[in-house]
């Protein structure tokens, strides 16, 4: 390696004018990322954002401490991004050595200066013309390790690039696009594997989590999220409808090293109304699964909505936590539910500890003690039509929550709206959209919808506070130990809130919702920043220096 | 050389004088460029090659940052598959589409022009040892370029460059008789206030801050004001390897093994 290096120098002829001891004076590279950097998380030292929830526990809680509810109102810009594409941002930014790793719509992605907001390099994935990926040609991220991002790609590719210079390292094929798969979350490196999952369960796929060697690119395993004929949970599925059944991942999970155990949620099964054809609770669709991350096995699941009819996606982002609930040390799983309820489940058994609405929801009112939903008559979609709350953008969705490990409490931004929901019978054809009905948003005098932060004690499920927007945001959360949540409104407002009590602080009109991304935050030059994707831009914010 | 094509391609004027615009409007591209030859589309597409693909291809179309393109009918592409070409664009290369707003006419007339830019084939039969080559590559040139997802990164990624330049460009830029550096590559020196300098090429710049790669592979940027100094190199920092470095044969070889090389599939076989 040393000769390496040597022989480089001395070929570039720099060395030439400026002899070797210029050579030692450069400031060498830091080491490539190690596992170890990851499994450490979101440092003190505020130098680093290297997965999708700052940790394996997708807390997305910064231990920085210099932005205060004091003087978080002298935020200014330092810089703003322009992507240049069309689309919108759902990423969250990776940063390590004063580098960010964005990933942006229709797969362009850019390393770019943290100082400055110039670009480094781009990267363009040319795309299929005939892309069906549902909801958006979007990505939500880098995962990273030694010297390679991972991203996952609309035509379902997981590509390998050079954090140096964004070249393809390798490129592995998960599936056919053109059999209606597509993948846009952000890979979760784990153990040497990058763990990566399909979209598309409103296109008749199957779906399934992945685990590809981070050096070659060769599958190690895959996980069905549809259990084949002789597993259990098979028979949860009337005739042949397993086989298009849905139940795609397309948010990052979190892992917990000590259980070595990877946490994903599911998404809903298809057809996503109509469901005669598709009798059974469909495991494992709208679940949390853990699944070994060393042989990809199922350990145990948890089925929040069996046999959904709502197109309620169990694809929210879980949050690990220890908490001490009746006295007992617990190792937990938080979840906000598309479904409307908030659930902490132990996470070493996916048995349910408490189940509650965090939002109306007219079609259950309770979870029972086996854990099920207690349905409420005529919520059934049909030709006609019928009103249920939450919407089909649910209580809450795919946009990050966070946890406070300090006051200990959970933050989400829900929703309070309420649909018609329609079913008619539909006709498979591969490649094409297969939902089998479709959803209104209830409109009138007496029916508003409206959005919320909330505060959420995950030991009884109540709310602590509030603070109500105009209309449903679907912006992620990032939250500080110093008592800050950055959050997002509906209208373009990036917010800055006190995390103890949920008073407003500051705010900026950006132009943009923030619609999925969450704000990261790091140190830079001795300044704590926070780097705010909204629309098709990126903003850093800092406090001037002195 | 242009002129000598322009009269080789005369000939054929005669043969597609007098195609009528119906026919271009036709679905699918023809076999043949039915404009080849024909002056008024020559000029035409001359104009929106000079606009349009010369910042790459360069004037003369023999490659700048982009690939020589003088030689692409003797290599032996097809009028109807360079025509695709410019239709679709090459995945994942800087090349992109013509665009929708680019009628087919206006395609054919860009090739109508390139025609007479083209290169005969090449005189000599190919020579030098490929294997040695690719053994004078991994000693020399292998610390600062990539091949095939192996080797350094101070340097442009060479995995395509066999399909990307000719045999002298690829002659002229080892042996030092090319000028310059492209965009991504330029050397620049930058010296911290309490530091020693720091040399690397450069990968963007604006009026405050520059961002580069250093000698060392470091990517970062650096904010001018906050830096003693800033500074262009002069030299390239790809070094000459005239005849005191490189004896003939061992050129020969290694451009023998670069002209082999024609892309890198990262495609993972499962």
């Amino acid at each position: 390696m040393r000769a390496t290096i040597d022989r480089c120098l001395r070929i570039a002829g720099l060395a030439v004018l400026v002899g070797a001891a210029v050579v030692a004076a450069q400031q060498a590279p830091p080491a490539q990322v190690s596992e170890q950097e990851i499994l450490d998380g979101l440092k003190a030292d505020g130098s680093r954002w290297l997965t999708f929830g700052g940790d394996y526990a997708n807390q997305r809680h910064s231990p920085l401490t210099s932005l205060t509810p004091a003087n978080v109102n002298r935020l200014v810009p330092q810089w703003t991004f322009q992507t240049g594409t069309l689309g919108n941002f759902e990423t969250t930014p990776l940063l390590r050595d004063n580098v960010l790793y964005v990933t942006g719509p229709q797969n362009v992605a850019w390393a770019i200066d943290a100082r400055t907001g110039r670009q480094i390099w781009r990267y363009r994935r040319e795309l299929p013309p005939n892309l069906t990926a549902c909801c958006g040609l979007v990505n939500r991220g880098f995962g990273v390790l030694g010297d390679k991002l991972f991203m996952t790609t609309l035509d379902a590719h997981l590509l390998a690039l050079d954090m140096k210079t964004g070249a393809i390292a390798w490129d592995a094929t998960l599936e056919d696009y053109k059999r209606g798969y597509a993948s846009t979350l952000a890979p979760l490196v784990v153990k040497g594997k990058v763990i990566v999952g399909v979209a598309g369960g409103e296109y008749g796929i199957r779906g399934f989590l992945d685990a590809y060697d981070a050096q070659t690119g060769k599958r190690a395993w895959r996980f069905y999220t549809i259990p084949g004929p002789g597993e259990p949970g098979h028979n949860t599925w009337s005739g042949d409808s397993w086989q298009r059944g849905g139940a795609g991942l397309w948010v990052t999970g979190a892992y917990d090293p000590e259980l070595n155990l990877l946490y994903y949620g599911t998404g809903n099964p298809g057809p996503d109304y109509h469901s005669d054809s598709r009798e059974g609770d469909n495991l494992y669709s709208c679940s949390l699964v853990a699944i070994d991350a060393d042989t990809g096995k199922i350990r145990w699941h948890y089925q929040f909505t069996p046999h959904d009819i709502h197109d309620w996606d169990a694809t929210e982002v879980p949050v690990l936590a220890d908490l001490t609930i009746a006295g007992q040390a617990r190792k937990v799983v938080m979840f906000a539910n598309r479904n409307g309820f908030y659930y902490t489940l132990d996470r070493t058994n996916g048995k349910l500890i408490l189940a509650k609405p965090f939002v109306l929801t007219t079609w259950a009112k309770q979870i029972d003690s086996d854990g099920r939903p207690h349905l409420e008559p005529g919520h059934v979609p049909d030709e006609k039509g019928e009103i249920t709350c939450p919407d089909i953008t649910g209580g809450t969705n795919f946009w990050p929550p966070t946890y406070d490990p300090g006051s200990r409490l959970f933050f989400v931004n829900a929703r309070e709206v309420c649909a018609m929901f329609y079913a008619w019978k539909p006709d498979y054809k591969e490649g094409e959209r297969f939902t089998g009905g479709a959803a209104q948003r209830v409109t009138g005098s007496d029916t508003k919808a409206i959005g919320a932060l909330r505060a959420i004690d995950p030991v009884t499920g109540e709310r602590r506070w509030q603070f109500e927007y105009l209309s449903p945001s679907t912006a992620g959360l990032l939250s500080t130990a110093s008592g800050l949540i950055f959050s997002g409104d509906a209208d373009g407002n990036l917010l800055a809130l006190d995390s103890r009590s949920g008073k407003l602080l500051w705010r900026y009109q950006m132009g943009a919702t923030m619609h999925g991304t969450s704000p990261i935050t790091y140190m830079l030059d001795g300044r704590q920043h926070v780097l705010v994707p909204a629309g098709t831009t990126l903003t850093a914010w800092a406090i001037p220096a002195p | 050389m242009p002129r000598r094509s322009l009269t080789r391609a005369v000939p054929i004027v005669a043969v597609v004088f007098g195609v009528g615009a119906s026919l271009l409007a036709a679905q699918g591209a023809p076999a043949k460029n039915p404009l080849e030859g024909d002056p008024a589309a020559i000029k035409a597409g001359m104009g929106i090659f000079r606009a349009r693909c010369a910042d790459c291809h360069g004037v003369d179309a023999r490659g700048v940052r982009g690939p020589d393109i003088s030689r692409v009918w003797a290599e032996g592409r097809t009028d109807s598959g360079l025509f695709q070409t410019l239709r679709t664009g090459v995945p994942n290369t800087e090349m992109p589409s013509v665009g929708a707003r680019t009628s087919d006419v206006e395609v054919w007339q860009i090739l109508a022009y390139v025609r007479t830019l083209a290169a005969p084939g090449p005189a000599d039969p190919p020579r030098g040892n490929a294997e040695n080559g690719e053994r004078v590559f991994r000693a020399n040139c292998a610390s600062c370029h990539r091949v095939n997802g192996k080797g350094g990164r101070l340097g442009p990624d060479l995995s395509r460059i066999g399909a990307a330049r000719a045999r002298d460009a690829i002659v002229n830029r080892i042996v030092g008789a090319a000028e310059g550096s492209r965009p991504g590559y330029e050397p620049v020196t930058v010296t911290p206030p309490d530091g020693q300098p720091i040399h690397g090429v450069k990968k963007n710049e604006d009026l405050f801050s520059v961002q580069i790669m250093d000698s060392r592979e470091r990517i970062q940027g650096y904010e001018k004001d906050k830096m003693k100094a800033v500074q262009d190199d002069k030299k390239s920092a790809m070094p000459p390897f005239g005849s005191d470095r490189l004896s003939q044969s061992d050129l020969d070889d290694v451009v023998r093994y670069l002209q082999g090389l024609r892309g890198f599939d990262p495609a993972v076989k499962q």
